[in-house]
């Protein structure tokens, strides 16, 4: 491979991972509660350090030859990094919710488990008939 | 090579810091234990720069262990989060 080739490609993966990192640590401080950094969490795993990976593949590639146990090492990090962290952060989760961490409003999760706003029970123009009962 | 891995570098150990101030700030566990994890990937992605700015043949050995075993922290930090129990 051309050195100038596997630069800009070892440039463009690995910053590219990188930025996603660092755009993933800022928006912790965007979100207000500890559901919302997980869901913000998985661009970092799932797609900078995938990048991030490639970028070391294609810096082997060019440093010491193809090698089909780098391959292999390469494709499986990938696949690892993508299942594993999507696993841990379910964990994560459901650890969070279940050991009763504040939620803010805005990610209230059970809006749909709670009726509506202005939901009424009883039917108003239902004819009362409690005191013919008797 | 050497300036683009460096700057690689860089941008990942400002996440690093951005996370240190984060869990500093924080006020509840889960948001600590999420940041957390977050800095382990970020610090396995200086590893890994810092092998290529080395010249070592075992970057993709380390990053290819540390992403298999990477969901052991998480689940323990899970695990101490709810008590020990499932």
């Amino acid at each position: 491979m051309n050195d100038a080739v596997a630069v800009t490609l070892v440039g463009v993966l690995g910053i590219t991972g990188s930025l996603l990192v660092l755009v993933s640590a800022i928006a912790m401080f965007r979100v207000r509660d500890a559901l919302s950094r997980i869901n913000v969490f998985s661009p970092a795993t799932g797609l900078g350090l995938p990048l991030i990976v490639v970028a070391a593949f294609v810096y082997d590639l060019h440093a010491e030859g193809f090698r089909l146990g780098s391959l292999l090492m390469a494709i499986v990090a990938v696949v690892c990094l993508i299942t594993v962290s999507s696993v841990a952060s379910n964990t994560l989760a459901r650890a969070s919710v279940l050991s009763g961490q504040p939620i803010h409003r805005k990610t209230s999760p059970n809006r749909l488990a709670r009726p509506p706003e202005g939901v009424v029970d009883v039917d108003p123009d239902a004819v009362d008939d409690s005191e013919h009962r008797d | 090579m050497r300036v683009v891995v460096s700057i690689c570098i860089l941008i990942l150990a400002a996440a690093i810091i951005v996370g240190l101030m984060r869990v500093l700030t924080a006020k509840d566990l889960g948001s600590r234990a999420i940041v957390s994890d977050l800095m382990y990937f970020a610090a396995l992605g200086i590893l890994t720069m810092f092998g290529m700015l080395a010249s070592s043949s075992i970057v993709l050995d380390a990053i290819f262990l540390a992403s298999m075993v990477g969901i052991l922290a998480t689940i323990a930090l899970a695990r101490i989060l709810t008590r020990g129990q499932r």
